[in-house]
């Protein structure tokens, strides 16, 4: 199993359906602009801060950065988009003002206080871990790793940090963004979501590092980490080993021994994989895993030898994270429903129930849902009859397009959002 | 468990205060340890004002540079004990001291800490700065009280504690009570009120509440400390414009809080203006971070965000200039269109040179930096060596720089100490013994110099030492990285090649 057979490669002609024309067709016809503006106001009866305050930043014309944009409503919101049509947008935090003002306002005065606790979980920092893709691109099999990742974050957030509004978002390319919107979560400091950060983040340390995982033997009973090898378990086998080969070459191999602690181990099971290097990488794990377990339980062995299959599975199938996306109040993340501006796909949302379903590849191009709605295969009534009203239109090509979907994912998870409480701005955090 | 309500002065009750003498007793501080609760209502003369003050300062320093460079948690330990039986002394009830000094020693605790409260309510940064080494000083003391100030304090804290029944344990927790020894008492609290410990993974979670065993609960009354002190510091800031107007008090106070400058490097310009062509050449007397952030851009010809920053300011630092800069890096990422590189890349540099958004002129990172934040993750190489490398690689790249394998050792198992500082220093002073050996000087004396605070620091004495051609007393020069008084010896600000830079 090469890389050439498997890889597909994302990016494609996409980007050249990518202009300012087919984006304005795409935000006046397909964005889910109700549902969206629900979301970030929060069910809220009339237009709160919740969204004037909030900012929003516009790439335009291909490279143009507008940041602090803000709307005081939905129709400006709707009318700008259409006009500006960017290519990409990327949602803030809500300030003490509106950002529009920000210019003229001075720093003490201007600055946030609450956004949805964010976290971007990107496919390049797997590449140390997958052998079938690098870089940008990501295929079936890689993909896997995700479906990992969301399972064992999902779960932490729910049963952990007790967070139940919780929103997957496929970036478009190659990762995936979390969005947890219950109002506590919005409301946590700087300092709060470093610490969330830091609990879940389990692979620590750089490039130079062998073993990126120092969990002492007490922590098999921490529930995290427990729960996270139960998820891990599932999976490790037909992902890491059949799938990926981590232990194919010896290039492969030397890098999970790397981390054993172990210097005659090491060299053992080096010799043994080199006389035998036709052994599947199934083989070779559980020889591994039997030897290590026989020098564990001698006396007087380090006892990093008795966690090594548990460090190592969550060295490479732990989610791995950005941190700094999602330990600062200020940090700007992609949108849902914008478009991906390498890949023409769309950031739509991935049902709680569908992490092992989900396929990045079925998710729908710009040029894709501009062929639907302008006759093709779809309703030919939207594009012709022009005495129906804008809104018609939208409503008929929103019912037909392969995004309708994840447009009703999106939905959903907008109705089950409680309004808040009260507007941050009058209170406190005092727990 | 602890008796919460107890009224703070009560006679006879339970605790350090009832070994106190009468007099302590009914003074305006019973209790050795304080959380700083109410401000100091009595009359404080300006010299005692100033002396307190530094003193304070004096300790709190004393931590910052203990956490910096000691050998392990007893080694500070000492270090800040020493501090503060030097400047702050706070004596227990239970001493056979005098009652009239015990009652001085707190009011000058206590006192204290208020005008450094006023002093460091400045900026944003000082804040940061002051509230980081007094938790650390509240820390310190906590740990060291005997049990009966523990319990004084807490109360004193007024902390809300929601204590879990060994029968709540079995029932809420199950299997993961494992987790925590046997006969530990557990509180439950929200998952925010123990940051530290969720951070660390150190509690058990369930649907936003912490557990959180007895031995921990400090964390709990820091975290009260904290936030408590944040929002009184805000509130001092406001107050201090108003106080403009007192001739006496504002010199001193810009006085204390200017003090701490001491991590921020001063560009000296050392290797004169640097260009986009002989970064390379120069590379040999980069610090050993930098050295690995130079290498990988030159296979990879690309570096992540961490690394950019960090070599990016380090450049910066050493008298590349913003124009030159641009054509290095644009060079450096040979793999990309120009494009690409002036949407990705080109605002981040001439950010880092103050030319966009707030347009503050950033100063190179600092050890005390590299070493304490923003760790590298996968993929990044950035950081510092000594503290983030494994051993085998550490050691990989000393020998690449050509060290003999005892000097390698030497450097090795400093790093191994944690005492990452103190290693690169040490590596300084052996390339530096080398080069004198190439040029065969005879190296009778040691070359001995005070620990490396900045990359830069270490470019500038290499660089230095080696333009002097082992002239004696280069390498002789003691650095201070402490050094209020250093910018005084540094060249004024105009005579300065490279970028000037202040600490704001």
């Amino acid at each position: 199993m090469t890389r050439e057979e498997t890889a597909m490669e994302l990016d494609d002609d996409e980007t050249a359906e990518l202009s300012p024309m087919t984006l304005g067709v795409y935000y006046r016809r397909l964005f889910p602009h109700n549902a969206y503006y629900k979301w970030l106001n929060y069910n809220a009866p009339a237009t709160s801060t919740e969204f004037t305050h909030r900012e929003f930043s516009f790439t335009i014309n291909d490279g143009i950065y507008l940041r602090y944009q803000s709307f005081k409503d939905m129709g400006e919101f709707q009318r700008e988009l259409t006009r500006l049509s960017p290519s990409k947008i990327d949602i803030g935090a809500i300030f003490t003002a509106v950002p529009k003002h920000a210019k003229s306002l001075q720093p003490g005065v201007f600055r946030p206080v609450a956004k949805e606790l964010v976290f971007d979980i990107d496919m390049t920092d797997y590449d140390e871990v997958r052998t079938c893709c690098q870089g940008g691109s990501i295929c079936s099999k890689c993909w896997r790793l995700m479906v990992i990742a969301m399972h064992v974050l999902d779960r932490a957030l729910r049963e952990d940090f007790g967070f139940s509004q919780i929103m997957w978002v496929y970036s478009g390319r190659r990762g995936v963004h979390c969005w947890v919107c219950d109002e506590r979560a919005r409301q946590l400091d700087d300092a709060a979501r470093k610490a969330v950060a830091g609990y879940l983040s389990i692979v620590r340390g750089g490039a130079e590092q062998g073993k990126k995982v120092n969990l002492s033997q007490r922590y098999s009973h921490h529930p995290h980490i427990a729960r996270s090898i139960e998820i891990i378990e599932e999976y490790f086998e037909d992902v890491l080993l059949v799938d990926q080969e981590i232990l194919l070459t010896r290039e492969r191999w030397m890098k999970v021994l790397a981390a054993l602690p172990d210097e005659e181990l090491r060299k053992t099971l080096d010799a043994q994989w080199s006389r035998r290097p036709d052994r599947s990488s199934v083989e070779k794990w559980s020889e591994m895993v039997d030897i290590v377990e026989k020098r564990a339980s001698k006396r007087g062995a380090k006892f990093a030898l008795a966690t090594f299959e548990r460090d190592m599975m969550l060295q490479y199938a732990y989610p791995r994270l950005d941190e700094n996306v999602t330990t600062h109040l200020n940090h700007l993340l992609k949108s849902p429903f914008c478009i991906h501006p390498k890949t023409g796909r769309v950031c739509t949302p991935i049902a709680h129930s569908q992490f092992d379903s989900f396929d990045p590849f079925a998710v729908p191009t710009l040029s894709q849902l501009l062929k639907e709605i302008s006759g093709g295969n779809g309703d030919p009534a939207a594009d012709k009859s022009q005495e129906q009203s804008q809104e018609q239109s939208q409503r008929s090509a929103k019912s037909f397009s392969s995004l309708v979907g994840y447009v009703d994912i999106f939905e959903t998870f907008v109705a089950s959002l409680s309004p808040s409480s009260n507007t941050h701005t009058s209170q406190s955090l005092e727990f | 468990m602890f008796s919460q309500n107890a009224p703070k002065r009560e006679g006879g009750g339970f605790g350090d205060a009832s070994a106190a003498p009468e007099v302590v007793r009914r003074s305006r501080y019973p209790t050795r340890l304080s959380v700083y609760a109410d401000p100091p209502d009595l009359e404080v003369s300006i010299e005692e004002f100033e002396a307190f003050a530094l003193d304070r300062l004096q300790v709190l320093r004393s931590i910052e540079d203990a956490q910096l460079r000691a050998k392990g948690e007893e080694d500070i330990r000492k270090r800040v004990n020493e501090a503060l039986e030097k400047h702050l002394p706070l004596h227990t009830n239970r001493s056979k001291l005098p009652p009239r000094q015990l009652v001085a020693e707190r009011r000058k605790d206590h006192v204290s800490h208020f005008i450094l409260r006023l002093a460091f309510s400045r900026t944003e940064e000082l804040r940061g700065w002051f509230l980081r080494y007094e938790c650390a000083l509240l820390k310190h003391r906590f740990k060291e009280a005997d049990i009966a100030e523990k319990q004084e304090l807490l109360a004193a804290a007024k902390l809300k504690l929601e204590h879990l029944s060994p029968a709540a344990r079995e029932t809420r927790l199950g299997n993961a009570s494992l987790f925590y020894p046997p006969q530990e008492q557990l509180f439950e609290v929200d998952f925010e009120r123990v940051l530290d410990l969720v951070s660390h993974l150190q509690v058990v979670l369930q649907g936003g509440r912490a557990f959180v065993p007895q031995s921990e609960v400090a964390t709990l009354l820091l975290h009260e400390f904290r936030q408590r002190l944040t929002r009184a510091l805000a509130v001092c800031a406001k107050a201090l414009p108003q106080m403009g107007e007192d001739e006496r008090l504002l010199p001193v106070l810009q006085n204390l809080s200017s003090q701490t400058a001491r991590s921020e490097y001063q560009s000296t310009g050392a290797a004169g203006a640097v260009s986009a062509d002989n970064v390379d050449a120069l590379s040999s007397g980069f610090p050993l971070c930098m050295q690995h952030l130079h290498t990988q851009l030159l296979k990879d010809h690309h570096l992540r965000h961490g690394g950019r920053m960090q070599f990016g300011l380090f450049l910066k630092g050493i008298g590349l200039g913003l124009q030159e800069a641009l054509v290095y890096w644009r060079r450096a990422f040979g793999n990309m269109t120009d494009d690409q590189f002036q949407k990705g890349y080109a605002y981040n540099i001439r950010h880092n040179y103050g030319m966009e958004g707030k347009r503050a002129d950033y100063t190179p990172y600092s050890c005390h930096r590299i070493i304490m934040s923003n760790p590298p993750g996968p993929g990044d190489h950035h950081g510092c060596p000594f503290r983030h490398f494994s051993t085998d690689r550490l050691r990989a790249a000393l020998h690449r720089d050509r060290l003999t394998d005892a000097e390698v050792r030497e450097i090795a198992e400093l790093a191994g100490a944690g005492h990452y500082q103190v290693a690169c220093t040490r590596h300084l002073e052996v390339k530096m013994q080398h080069r004198k050996a190439q040029q065969q000087q005879t190296s009778d004396t040691e070359t001995h110099i005070s620990s490396i605070a900045s990359p830069n620091q270490f470019f500038d004495l290499c660089i230095g030492d080696c333009k002097s051609n082992g002239s004696k007393q280069s390498h002789d020069r003691d650095v201070q990285p402490v050094a209020p008084t250093a910018a005084a010896s540094l060249p004024p600000a105009g005579l300065q090649k490279g970028p000037a830079y202040s600490y704001s």
